[in-house]
């Protein structure tokens, strides 16, 4: 399985890329939401896991998730927001944009790990 | 009359503690010290990351770093092994993001709409913003560090070379 991280900071995709090396995943990564369209594109397969930051430059996390809602190709992508954006309304939005978790930074490598059991995507820490 | 909440010094030492338990100081052995009476000053040499926060409220989290401690907070967050080998793009990267997770702590405590801006990262002489409604003064690794809350009225711009502008 592979995952998409996507986020502007090189350290938070490092801390989330080897979050997501340690459950099994192969990780591509990208630092906004426009690079990620274009790494989605050239990729043979379609990730089963986006983690996503919402602000980025260029294209923001949130609407990479409206983006990848509207292609049917990527449907079966499961897309998590991992972000600053703590309110309640800024959840509320990204889930009716398409997110399925979101996790507020900062994150402990379990919270990251008990999203991902919740979605299916983990079980007993690793990729299923 | 509406009556804001403003962030104090305990909600921010709460938040810097969370952001250095999860990322700088994850086995506990290197833990945040707050010092609220340092017997130091941060100096023209420091790392400055700051976060704009505008909408229903508007200020900015300023996060300062002694220039060790910057380079060593680089090498946690980034896992480059040896200190000497952190350049000034790890530490604008990894300052920046410690900056934005804090200011996105401290935004969560503000009325609401608020934005958050992207992180600006400074080494030098910052500007005295004025404003301050509380700050979290203490040491990292022998280090001195500080969060800092302004409410700003006038929008602050810094660019990550160092050049501002109002």
């Amino acid at each position: 399985m592979r995952a998409l991280v996507i986020d502007d900071s090189r350290a938070m995709r490092l801390i989330l890329a080897r979050i997501a090396r340690q459950l099994g995943f192969d990780v591509v990564e990208a630092g906004n939401g426009q690079e990620a369209l274009d790494r989605l594109e050239e990729l043979d397969t379609v990730p089963e896991l986006a983690l996503i930051d919402w602000n980025m430059p260029v294209m923001n996390g949130l609407e990479f998730v409206s983006a990848v809602r509207r292609d049917t190709k990527y449907k079966a992508m499961t897309l998590m927001m991992v972000t600053t954006e703590s309110e309640q309304s800024q959840i509320v939005r990204a889930l009716a944009a398409g997110a399925h978790e979101y996790v507020i930074k900062p994150f402990t490598p379990d919270a990251i790990v008990e999203k991902l059991a919740l979605l299916g995507l983990v079980k007993n820490g690793v990729q299923v | 009359m509406t009556v804001q909440h403003k962030p104090n010094t305990e909600e921010l030492v709460s938040i810097a503690e969370m952001v250095w338990s999860s990322y700088l100081d994850p086995d506990g052995v290197r833990p945040l010290v707050v010092d609220p009476a340092p017997g130091w000053g941060l100096g023209p040499t420091d790392v400055v990351a700051t976060v704009a926060i505008s909408g229903a409220w508007d200020g900015r989290v300023l996060l300062s770093f002694s220039p060790p401690a910057a380079r060593r907070a680089s090498a946690a967050l980034l896992a480059i092994a040896e200190v000497d080998d952190v350049g000034e793009g790890d530490v604008a990267d990894a300052v920046g993001e410690l900056a934005n997770i804090i200011g996105g702590s401290v935004k969560s405590l503000m009325p609401q709409p608020t934005v958050l801006s992207l992180p600006a990262v400074h080494t030098g002489a910052f500007p005295d913003l004025g404003g301050e409604v509380c700050r979290v003064t203490g040491t990292w690794d022998g280090e001195p560090v500080s969060v800092a809350v302004h409410e700003v009225a006038v929008y602050v711009g810094v660019s990550r070379t160092g050049e501002t502008s109002q």
